[in-house]
């Protein structure tokens, strides 16, 4: 890469850390607020009492839980991108990593909290850690909760780091180009990074191993949290298949997710040079083979069951599908699989417009897929006397929402004080290894700009 | 503290000052190269391999195996406590333990074996120019012997030459 | 016939004690669906009665409910009772997936709920098929003079637990206690939980199943003795007896 051209990157990727527009401050403010409401709404509810969501007998679980899946099925974004591409060496990926491990490490957080909001005695959830405790009881590691704690723990410290390490040379580098406060703070984060060939070599055999060990380690915390459900007696929870669809559910909202990140960054921080449609489109055709996955898989269980005939979960199929849940499971139906289909199909359509357009219906829909899974079935377990209705109250419905402000709050930051487009990882795209084939070395051009 | 040093543009004029270097006596501890990026098509040092970390990492997973049989196993049998028609040491389960500690352990050890191997967190850089973040390639000697052999040996085409310090 | 699947523990010689296993025996038969024995329940397991607000959406707590159905068009309608209680199964499927331990299986066969272990997070009532767990959604209020109806031995549950039935296991520690006090073995039916107690029709039996000779041993052992959801594998121990008579 020439001197003008990395200097051209540097300058462009590092805009948004040095010049701050009033909208900045606007936006933070806004999203702010309605976080603040969301964690005022949750104290109100530890204070008042569980009893002030929508939570009976026999639905326990609903909003919260709905929302702790999806958060979690998030997450999967930037294992899928960072982890799988770098191991197969698509340069395509470079651009476009951080990105999508900022997603991991932040939704991870939120849906880690929500484990703790829908407890009846939030104060006492450190019960689940094991600890040498003077009640001398250990959790019960049996529990799929106790399992859940596990996976979320291994998955968000392994995110952690993976997001976290490769930013140190990238600190080394706003360290260079800044002075005074912001010249030391970066000082201390990079860590004295110097760019020796041993520390790069260093660093990116870390990474390596890290991309291979995250990968089995994200399949297994969304099935550990599919096991939440399947190893319950609940009519269309006890499914064997509950694992690989909660996976391939998971990389399917992660990878949405990711595209609206994405689409949102290249206009807001002018980053039309370094996300590119070819971008887009590669992503846009992972979410419709994700799409057709997610299909396959509600087929699959949907015609199991209308087969087996068997009456708790015929009771279940119908009430979700002709039944009082048959609008949501429709909208669903539509939003994750008729529109991404349709736009996603069609080259002509796969445009970065039509690449956020579907990801929308696929956040909408896959989040009232979880909904779906979890409400109808405590509704209708097997014995009908004890059938139930649930209907949301404004504390779950403001805590849902303000998650989201949440997470564009925490990304908007997140964007403010670290590149959020690896620039070594670009610079690097020029330097490939003799090991790669020359067909690769072409893809490295993707990572390139255009100066 | 003085330093000589020269910034190359590409790979191949700094591994020729390297060899330069090399040849007229410098040892390889005594030559600083400093990168923005990661130079992957060329191997300045030949031995610079870093396959150690594997073996590192793997042994922190089979620490975490080992930890976390130990975790499950003991605290059952600490408090037996029947549930469900279940053992009391119940392997499935404890399967999925022993499988996330597994990987948590191997993952703590590789990111430890890097930040110990890459000295991080580690004293600010003696040598440093920031103009290695703009594609350059620092090749460099502190508190040279023989200035102005060092000199020679950096002069490849397309250098520039600094000094630093005294 | 109800399987017996926990060990018997001798200790050796004639005066060790049996381990109980503790059954219940409901014969729909007898049933007239009064609700004394739901009234019982409340009483003696200071239960809340939660208001007609909260139980309208769906939040009442009995521990024991009355279930009622009703068969065939009118004028041949039949009215049909089943008292529902926690069953106290041997493969409970709520025990392994309490993280706390709050929910465990005891040695006399008694499927135990600690109060002070339950952290809420619900896993067990979603767990349970027979929906026999109840949540505490709020402080229970006794604005006096109604706490003196307390019963002490039974602690009162606060905000963020679930609870159910325990088959009132204060009354059977009391009996055990007064027992080995007076050097003697158990009765059959010197345990009376509370609801066996105000059943006005002795449709409800309780005692020890591991005795071969107890009342509700023999019921257990009744052709028409089925067991609820029995082909889930809970394993339950409490026995319907099937209505013999129309009407």
């Amino acid at each position: 890469m020439s001197e003008a051209s990395a200097r051209k990157l540097s300058d462009d990727l590092l805009r948004p850390l040095l010049q701050t527009s009033w909208r900045f401050y606007v936006l933070v403010a806004f999203l702010g607020a309605i976080v603040l409401m969301g964690l005022g709404t949750w104290a109100y509810q530890m204070y008042n009492g569980f009893g002030i969501t929508g939570i009976n007998h026999p639905i326990f679980w609903a909003f919260y839980i709905t929302n702790f899946v999806f958060w979690i099925g998030i997450s999967h974004a930037g294992t899928l991108i960072s982890a799988i591409l770098r191991l197969v060496n698509a340069g395509w990926r470079r651009p476009v990593t951080r990105c999508a491990e900022v997603i991991t490490a932040f939704a991870l957080m939120i849906g880690a909290l929500f484990p703790i909001i829908h407890l009846g005695r939030p104060w006492l959830f450190f019960w689940l850690m094991p600890y040498p405790s003077s009640r001398q009881i250990w959790p019960n590691f049996r529990s799929p909760l106790v399992w859940d704690f596990f996976a979320i723990t291994t998955y968000l410290t392994g995110s952690v780091l993976f997001l976290v390490l490769p930013m140190i040379p990238d600190f080394a580098l706003v360290r260079d180009r800044t002075t005074g406060l912001r010249h030391r703070i970066y000082g201390v984060l990079a860590l004295g990074w110097q760019g020796t060939p041993k520390q790069w070599h260093r660093l990116e055999s870390a990474m390596q191993i890290m991309a291979i060990a995250i990968i089995p380690v994200a399949v297994s915390v969304h099935t550990i949290v599919s096991f939440d459900f399947s190893m319950a007696p609940v009519p269309m929870w006890h499914s064997t298949m509950f694992g690989p669809y909660f996976v391939a559910g998971a990389i399917f909202s992660g990878i949405a997710g990711l595209i609206i990140a994405m689409a949102a960054l290249r206009k807001f921080l002018h980053l039309e040079a370094y996300l590119h449609p070819v971008h887009f489109q590669n992503l846009g055709k992972l979410l419709l083979l994700m799409s057709l996955l997610w299909a396959y898989f509600v087929f699959a269980e949907r015609l199991t069951i209308w087969y087996g005939n068997e009456p708790s979960e015929i009771a279940v199929m119908y009430v979700t599908q002709k039944g009082s849940f048959a609008p949501l499971y429709w909208t669903m139906v539509v939003c994750n699989f008729v529109i991404p289909f349709t736009i996603l199909s069609l080259r002509k359509l796969r445009t970065i417009p039509g690449c956020v357009i579907a990801s929308f219906g696929v956040l909408i829909g896959m989040w009232l897929e979880r909904f779906l899974i979890v409400v109808p079935s405590l509704g209708h377990k097997y014995l009908p006397y004890s059938w139930g209705v649930y209907r949301p109250r404004p504390v779950e419905i403001i805590i849902t929402i303000s998650t989201f402000a949440a997470m564009t709050l925490l990304y908007v930051l997140f964007s403010k004080f670290v590149p959020i487009i690896s620039i070594w990882e670009m610079k690097a795209g020029d330097h490939p290894s003799p090991a790669l084939s020359a067909a690769a070395s072409h893809e490295h051009a993707l990572g390139e700009t255009h100066a | 503290m003085s330093a000589l040093y020269a910034l190359y543009a590409d790979g191949d004029s700094a591994q020729r000052a390297i060899n330069a270097l090399q040849a007229g006596g410098v040892s390889r501890d005594a030559i600083t190269v400093l990168s923005g990026e990661p130079i992957e098509d060329q191997e300045f040092f030949e031995t610079d391999k870093s396959t150690w970390m594997w073996y590192f990492a793997s042994a922190g997973g089979l620490v975490g195996l080992i930890f976390a049989t130990w975790l499950t196993r003991m605290t059952e049998l600490a408090w037996p406590i029947k549930t469900g028609n279940m053992p009391i040491v119940s392997w499935w389960p404890n399967l999925i333990i022993m499988f996330e500690m597994t990987m948590l352990f191997g993952i703590l050890a590789a990111v430890l074996t890097l930040l110990v191997t890459a000295r991080l967190p580690g004293p600010r850089p003696v040598l440093y120019d920031p103009e290695i973040m703009d594609g350059k390639i620092l090749v460099g000697v502190v508190n040279p012997a023989n200035a102005a052999a060092v000199e020679r040996a950096l002069s490849q085409p397309g250098a520039e030459i600094r000094r630093s310090g005294n | 016939m109800s399987p017996v699947s926990s060990v018997v523990a001798s200790f050796g010689g004639r005066e060790s004690l049996m381990a109980h296993k503790w059954g219940l025996a409901v014969d729909l038969d007898r049933c007239t669906g009064c609700g004394a024995c739901v009234t019982a329940c409340h009483a003696e397991n200071n239960i809340p009665t939660v208001g007609p607000e909260q139980a309208g959406r769906g939040r009442a707590m009995h521990w024991l409910r009355v279930e009622r159905y009703w068969e065939g068009d009118f004028p041949d309608v039949q009215l049909k009772f089943r008292p529902v209680m926690c069953q106290q199964c041997d493969a409970a499927p709520c025990e392994p997936v309490c993280p706390t331990y709050a929910s465990h299986h005891t040695d006399e066969g008694l499927n135990a709920q600690v109060y002070n272990r339950c952290i809420g997070t619900r896993y067990c009532a979603n767990a349970c098929p027979y929906n026999v767990r109840f949540f505490d959604f709020f402080n229970p209020q006794w604005p006096k003079p109604l706490h003196l109806q307390l019963n002490p031995d039974v602690s009162v549950r606060g905000i963020g637990v679930m609870e159910k039935c325990t088959f009132c296991v204060q009354r059977i520690q009391a009996a055990q206690i007064d027992a080995k006090a007076g050097k003697r073995e158990l009765a059959d039916g010197e345990v009376k939980p509370a609801c066996v107690q105000g059943c006005s029709a002795r449709a409800l039996v309780f005692g020890d199943l591991n005795d071969p000779e107890s009342e509700v041993a023999r019921l257990a052992r009744l052709p028409r003795g089925e067991r609820l959801l029995e082909d889930l594998g809970t394993l339950p121990n409490v026995t319907y007896l099937s209505r013999q008579t129309e009407g």
